[in-house]
C-alpha cells in the first residue's frame, strides 16, 4: 500500500492502490478523485458495475466491499486501497453455472433492461447472507436502496424468495 | 453485431413443450446481463477515445453576450472547444417537429431552427452552450469549467398557460409561443351540449414527468476520414427512423452515417427518441479531431436539460350528461407545454384521438389544444405518448358527473360502456377498437372489489376503524383502453397542410411495416436479424420462440441479432407497443418464405417437384422416398448455388394497411392504432388525512391483450407500466420555479418509486384475440402507465368522498402537500 502522492499521469496527482477484486489483486495508479465505480468499470474492466445516478440513490453500482454492500459511486478508489471487492462478475462459477440468485432472477423474469440488475443481485446477496429466510417486509427493507424502472419489483420479491429456497437446499 | 446466447437452463422447458408460443419462456437476453457481460453503450470505449463534456446554461432565458474559450483551450488536457458559431460554419440545425411556424395562423411561415448548441440565446436551464473534448470525462469537466460564458439574463416563462399570453416570448423571430393549435369536432358537440340535461365541468393538471431510464444517454462517434463517413454507437430509440435527425444535422447522406444501437439498452420508455443532439455533437467533435469521441450523460444533466422530459398539460374538460346517466357529449380543451423547442418527432397531443372516449360510447366530441413554448427542457415521448393525461382527465370528469347526477360512479360507467356486440367499434375520431367485452371486465373487477368488502381490505368494520385513525380507504373501478401498434403517417399531421387533408387519397398514405431477416447457418442453426432496437422488452426471446414454432426447431437453435441503420431498411421499429404484434407477424411471414425456399432447394437437389417434398421438424423430407435433408445439409447445398435460398426477408405490413375500415382515419392523418388492449383496474388506496400521504394497499387489475405470446413478458410489461404509473400518480414531477429554474435535478428531488412505494399487484388475464393481427396479439407495452394514474386518482377521490372534498386528485402527481392543502382548506 502506497500513501505517497505523485505527479503520475500527465501532471495529475496520483496514488498507487492495490485492491482485491473478485479474488484477484489489482494495482493501479489512480487520481484521488477517481470514483470507485469508475475504477471498477474502467481500470478493472468490470462493466457489470453500472452507473445510473452517481449520487447514491439508484443503487445500480452496488458492489460488496469487505462483505458489505456499498454504492461504489459514493466512494473513491483510493478509499478502497487494501480492500476486498466483489462484483456481479464474481458470482457465477468458473464453468458458467449461474449463482442461485442470478438463476432466480432469470427464472422469475426479475429483470427487463437489466441496467439495475447487478445492483439488485449484489444487494440480494447481502440480504440473504444476513437473513437466509427473509419475509416480504425484510426484502422490502433490504432492497429499498435500489431502484428498478422496468419490472415493478413484484418479480424481484419472487426472485429473492426463490433464491433463498435454492440456497437453503 | 450482438446476438442472443441461448441459456442452458431453457433446455428443460423446451423438451416438455410442443408449442413455445404462449409459454412464459425465460429470456435469452438474461444470461449476459446477469453475469455482467452485456455491452451497453456506456461500456464501449474504443482505443484512442476522447471524452466530451458540455457547458450548459444555468439560466432559463438569457442572451449569450460572449463566450471566452481561451482559458479552456489553454488547459493541457483540452483537445477541442466548439460553440454554436463553429457548428453553423459546417453543419445544419436539428429538424424540428412543427417545421415552419405560421405566424397568426395565416401569416407567412417562419423557420424555427434549433442548433445543437445554443445560438445567441439560451432558452432553458441545461441547454448546451459549448462542447469540450479532453482525455477523460474527469478532465473534460475540468476544461468545461474554464469556458467563460457572459450572459445577459431575460425574464423567463415556465408556465404553459402563462406562455399563451406571449408577454415573454421564447423565440422572438416568430413572436408567439403558441406554435400549433387545432380544434377538431366529431359529430355535433354543440347540439349535444345544448340538448343534454346538464353540463359538468372540471379543470385538471398533469405535471411534467418522464421515463427517467436508469441508463442515461450515451454515444461513441467515430469519423472515418478516408470514407468521409461516421460510425455512431448510441442508445437512441427508433434508430432506423430518427437517424435522419442525425445525418440531416451533420449534412450527410443516410448511407454515410451508420447508427448502431447495442443489443442492450438500459431503458427508454420512449424518452430516448430525442437524444440525437448528443449523437450529432459527438460526431462533429470526432470529425474535427479525427478520433473517436465518447459522451456519457450524467444524471444531473439528464434530469435538468437532457432532452428527456415529457409534456405537461392543463385541461378544461366538459361532459354533457342526461339525468338518466347517459353521456351525451365530450369537450376537451388543453394546453400542452412543449418546452423551448418543438422537438421532432412530437404529436403527443394527437394520439389521445385514438382513444378519444376511452371505453365509453360518446358520439359528439370537441377536441382542442394549444401547443406552447416555454423556457423549459423540450418535450419528448414517454410511454403512453400523451394518452395517459387524456384518460386521467376523462376519468376525472366522469367521476364528477356521477357525483353531480347523484348516481353510483361504477354504474354510470357501466351504463355507457361500449358493448361487445358493437365490436369492431369505430370511434368518432375514426380509429377502431378491434375486440373486447368491456362490461364483462368491469363485472369481474367488481366481483374482486366485493370480495375485498367481505372480510378483506375493504371490510366495512376495518374501513370504519381505519377512518377513526384518520386513514381513509377507497376504490373506484374503471375500464381503460390501451391503443397499440402505431403506424406512422399520422405523426406528420403537424407538418402537413391540414386544409388539404380532405382531398387526400388513400394512395398517398404510407404505413410502415416491420422487417425481419432469417438465414440458415452452416451448422444448421437459424440466425434472425431485427431491424429495430430493444430496451428490455425481450424481442430476441419473442422472435426465437415464435420462429422455433414456425420452423419446428428449438429456441436454442435460433440466434437473434440486430441491424444498424444502414443495413436495416428505414422502418418504424420499437414504439407504441408495436413489437409483439409487428415482430410476430414478421416472424410468421419470414418463416413461411424460408420454408418455401428450402422446399424448392431440396426439390432441385433431388430433381423432383416441390409437391414431392415436405418441410417438417427442421428438415425437408422426400415424400414417398427414404431421404431427408437437415437444415445443416440444406445450408451446405445452398453454399454452392447461385442464389441463396437459405436466406429470407419479410416485411409485415401494418395491420391497418389492408383494412378499408381504417381508410377514413388514414387519409385524414388521424391516429390509427389497430389494436385495443383493455382491462379494468381497482387500486385500493388509503389516504392519511393528517399527512396527505397515499398508500396503495393492493392494485387489482384484469387485463386483456389478445393472444399472449409470452405471458411472463406480458406480465412483466404490465408490472413495470403500473410501477411507472404509481410514480406518475403520486411521486414524480419536474417542478419549475416561475423563473424557469428546475426544482428536480437529482434523484433526491425527482422521486422514482422504490420497492417501498409499489404495491402488490393482483393481476388476472383474459384473452380476446385481435381479428386484425397475424397472431391475435395486441400491443401491451404502454399499459399500466396509461391507466394507473387515472385509476389511482379516481380511487383517491372515492377514498376521500366522506369528507365532501371536490375532486381532491385534480392534479398529477397527487402529492401529499396537495392533498393536505385540500383537506385543510375544507376544514377551515
Amino acid at each position: 500500500m502506497s500513501t505517497d502522492s505523485t505527479d503520475g499521469i500527465d501532471g495529475h496527482v496520483t496514488e498507487e492502490i492495490t485492491v482485491t477484486v473478485n479474488g484477484e489483486a489489482v494495482t493501479a495508479e489512480v487520481e484521488p478523485r477517481l470514483k470507485l465505480s469508475d475504477f471498477l468499470r474502467y481500470e478493472c474492466d468490470l462493466h457489470g458495475v453500472r452507473v445510473g445516478c452517481e449520487h447514491g440513490v439508484c443503487g445500480a453500482c452496488t458492489v460488496q466491499q469487505g462483505g458489505r454492500t456499498v454504492k461504489s459511486c459514493l466512494s473513491y478508489a483510493v478509499q478502497a486501497d487494501g480492500a476486498e471487492i466483489e462484483t456481479v462478475e464474481g458470482l457465477a462459477s468458473e464453468d458458467g453455472t449461474l449463482h442461485p440468485i442470478q438463476e432466480a432472477f432469470h427464472e422469475t423474469h426479475a429483470l427487463q433492461c437489466g441496467f439495475c440488475t447487478s445492483g439488485f443481485v449484489m444487494a440480494t446477496k447481502e440480504l440473504l447472507e444476513e437473513n437466509p429466510d427473509p419475509s416480504r417486509e425484510e426484502i422490502e427493507t433490504g432492497l429499498a436502496d435500489n431502484i428498478c424502472r422496468c419490472t415493478g419489483y413484484q418479480n424481484i420479491y419472487e426472485a429473492v424468495e426463490r433464491a433463498a429456497e435454492a440456497m437453503e437446499d | 453485431m450482438s446476438s442472443s446466447q441461448p441459456a442452458e437452463a431453457d433446455a428443460e422447458v423446451e423438451s416438455e413443450s410442443e408449442s413455445f408460443t404462449g409459454q412464459g419462456l425465460p429470456r435469452v437476453e438474461d444470461h449476459r446481463i446477469l453475469t455482467g457481460e452485456a455491452e451497453y453503450v456506456h461500456d464501449i470505449t474504443p482505443e484512442n477515445c476522447l471524452h466530451m463534456a458540455l457547458v450548459r446554461s444555468m439560466h432559463a432565458h438569457a442572451e449569450i453576450v460572449d463566450i471566452d474559450t481561451s482559458e479552456a483551450e489553454a488547459h493541457p488536457d483540452c483537445e477541442l472547444v466548439l460553440t454554436a458559431e463553429d457548428l453553423k460554419a459546417d453543419y445544419n440545425p436539428m429538424p424540428t417537429g412543427v417545421g415552419r411556424v405560421k405566424i397568426g395562423g395565416t401569416g407567412e411561415a417562419v423557420e424555427l431552427p434549433e442548433w445543437s448548441l445554443a445560438d445567441e440565446k439560451a432558452r432553458f436551464v441545461g441547454e448546451p452552450v459549448a462542447l469540450v473534448v479532453a482525455s477523460s470525462r474527469y478532465a473534460a469537466e475540468d476544461v468545461a469549467d474554464l469556458v467563460d460564458v457572459d450572459y445577459d439574463t431575460l425574464e423567463a416563462v415556465a408556465d404553459g398557460m402563462k406562455a399563451r399570453e406571449d408577454e415573454v416570448v421564447v423565440h422572438e423571430s416568430i413572436g408567439t409561443n403558441v406554435v400549433d393549435h387545432e380544434h377538431i369536432e366529431f359529430g355535433d358537440p354543440d347540439a349535444a351540449f345544448d340538448d343534454a340535461d346538464r353540463v359538468v365541468e372540471g379543470e385538471y393538471s398533469w405535471g411534467r414527468i418522464s421515463g427517467v431510464p436508469l441508463e442515461t444517454a450515451g454515444v461513441v462517434a467515430q469519423y472515418d476520414d478516408e470514407a468521409d463517413s461516421f460510425d455512431i454507437d448510441c442508445n437512441i430509440q427508433l434508430h432506423t427512423l430518427v437517424d435522419e435527425t442525425i445525418y440531416e444535422t451533420l449534412g450527410y447522406d443516410a448511407d454515410d452515417v451508420r447508427v448502431n444501437v447495442p443489443a442492450d439498452v438500459g431503458g427508454s420508455y420512449g424518452t430516448k427518441i430525442a437524444i440525437h443532439r448528443y449523437c450529432c455533437l459527438a460526431a462533429m467533435a470526432s470529425q474535427q479531431l479525427e478520433r473517436p469521441v465518447k459522451f456519457e450523460e450524467d444524471r444531473l444533466e439528464n434530469l435538468q436539460g437532457g432532452d428527456m422530459h415529457s409534456s405537461d398539460r392543463e385541461y378544461e374538460v366538459r361532459l354533457a350528461v342526461d339525468d338518466d346517466g347517459t353521456m351525451r357529449g365530450l369537450d376537451v380543451w388543453f394546453v400542452d407545454d412543449f418546452g423551448a423547442f418543438p422537438r421532432y418527432p412530437i404529436n403527443q397531443v394527437l394520439k389521445p384521438l385514438s382513444v378519444l372516449t376511452n371505453s365509453y360510447e360518446i358520439e359528439d366530441v370537441s377536441y382542442e389544444y394549444d401547443l406552447v413554448l416555454t423556457n423549459k427542457t423540450s418535450q419528448t415521448a414517454y410511454r403512453g405518448f400523451g394518452v395517459d393525461p387524456h384518460i386521467y382527465a376523462l376519468e376525472m370528469i366522469v367521476d364528477e358527473a356521477a357525483r353531480e347526477i347523484g348516481t353510483d360512479p361504477t354504474e354510470f360507467r357501466r351504463r355507457n360502456l361500449i358493448r361487445p356486440e358493437q365490436m369492431p367499434y369505430t370511434l368518432p375520431s375514426k380509429n377502431i377498437y378491434d375486440s373486447g367485452d368491456y362490461p364483462a371486465t368491469l363485472d369481474r373487477i367488481q366481483e374482486i372489489v366485493e370480495d375485498e368488502r367481505d372480510g378483506g381490505l375493504l371490510d366495512p368494520e376495518v374501513v370504519a376503524a381505519k377512518r377513526e385513525e384518520g386513514k381513509y380507504r377507497g376504490v373506484q373501478p374503471s375500464v381503460i383502453i390501451e391503443p397499440g401498434v402505431s403506424g406512422s403517417d399520422w405523426t406528420d399531421r403537424q407538418r402537413s397542410n391540414r386544409d388539404a387533408l380532405e382531398e387526400r387519397s388513400r394512395e398517398e398514405v404510407e404505413e410502415l411495416p416491420e422487417h425481419l431477416r432469417a438465414e440458415i447457418s452452416e451448422d444448421g442453426t437459424v440466425r434472425a436479424f431485427l431491424a429495430t432496437d430493444s430496451s428490455g422488452q425481450g424481442h430476441q426471446t419473442l422472435v426465437s420462440q415464435l420462429l422455433a414454432d414456425e420452423l419446428e426447431v428449438l429456441p436454442s437453435d435460433i440466434e437473434v441479432g440486430y441491424l444498424d441503420s444502414v443495413d436495416a431498411p428505414t422502418e418504424y421499429g420499437s414504439a407504441a407497443s408495436r413489437m409483439a404484434v409487428m415482430l410476430s407477424g414478421a416472424t410468421v411471414g419470414v418463416a413461411e418464405e424460408l420454408v418455401r425456399n428450402l422446399e424448392e432447394l431440396a426439390a432441385d437437389h433431388w430433381s423432383v417437384s416441390t409437391d414431392d417434398v415436405s418441410y417438417q421438424d427442421g428438415s425437408v423430407e422426400l415424400i414417398d422416398g427414404d431421404d431427408s435433408l437437415s437444415l445443416a445439409e440444406l445450408a451446405a447445398i445452398d453454399a454452392d448455388g447461385d442464389e441463396r435460398r437459405t436466406r429470407a426477408s419479410y416485411d409485415y405490413d401494418h395491420p391497418a394497411t389492408e383494412l378499408e375500415e381504417f381508410d377514413e382515419a388514414l387519409t385524414g392523418k388521424l391516429p390509427v392504432y389497430p389494436t385495443a388492449a383493455f382491462g379494468s383496474n381497482a387500486p385500493i388506496v388509503e389516504v392519511d388525512v393528517e399527512t396527505g400521504e397515499v398508500e396503495i394497499l393492493t392494485f387489482h387489475t384484469v387485463r386483456d391483450c389478445g393472444t399472449m405470446l409470452n405471458p411472463m413478458i406480458v406480465e412483466g410489461q404490465a408490472h413495470g407500466g403500473i410501477a411507472q404509473g404509481v410514480g406518475a400518480a403520486l411521486l414524480e414531477e419536474f417542478g419549475y420555479e416561475a423563473n424557469g429554474q428546475p426544482q428536480a435535478i437529482t434523484l433526491f428531488d425527482y422521486l422514482l418509486p422504490s420497492i417501498e412505494n409499489v404495491p402488490k399487484i393482483e393481476m388476472e388475464h383474459t384473452e380476446t384475440p385481435s381479428p386484425f393481427t397475424e397472431t391475435g396479439a395486441k400491443g401491451v407495452g404502454e399499459g399500466g402507465m396509461i391507466d394507473a394514474p387515472a385509476s389511482i386518482a379516481t380511487s383517491i377521490n372515492a377514498a376521500l368522498e366522506p369528507l365532501g372534498l371536490d375532486e381532491p386528485a385534480d392534479r398529477i402527481p397527487v402529492a401529499p402537500d396537495h392533498l393536505r392543502k385540500k383537506i385543510r382548506d375544507r376544514e377551515q
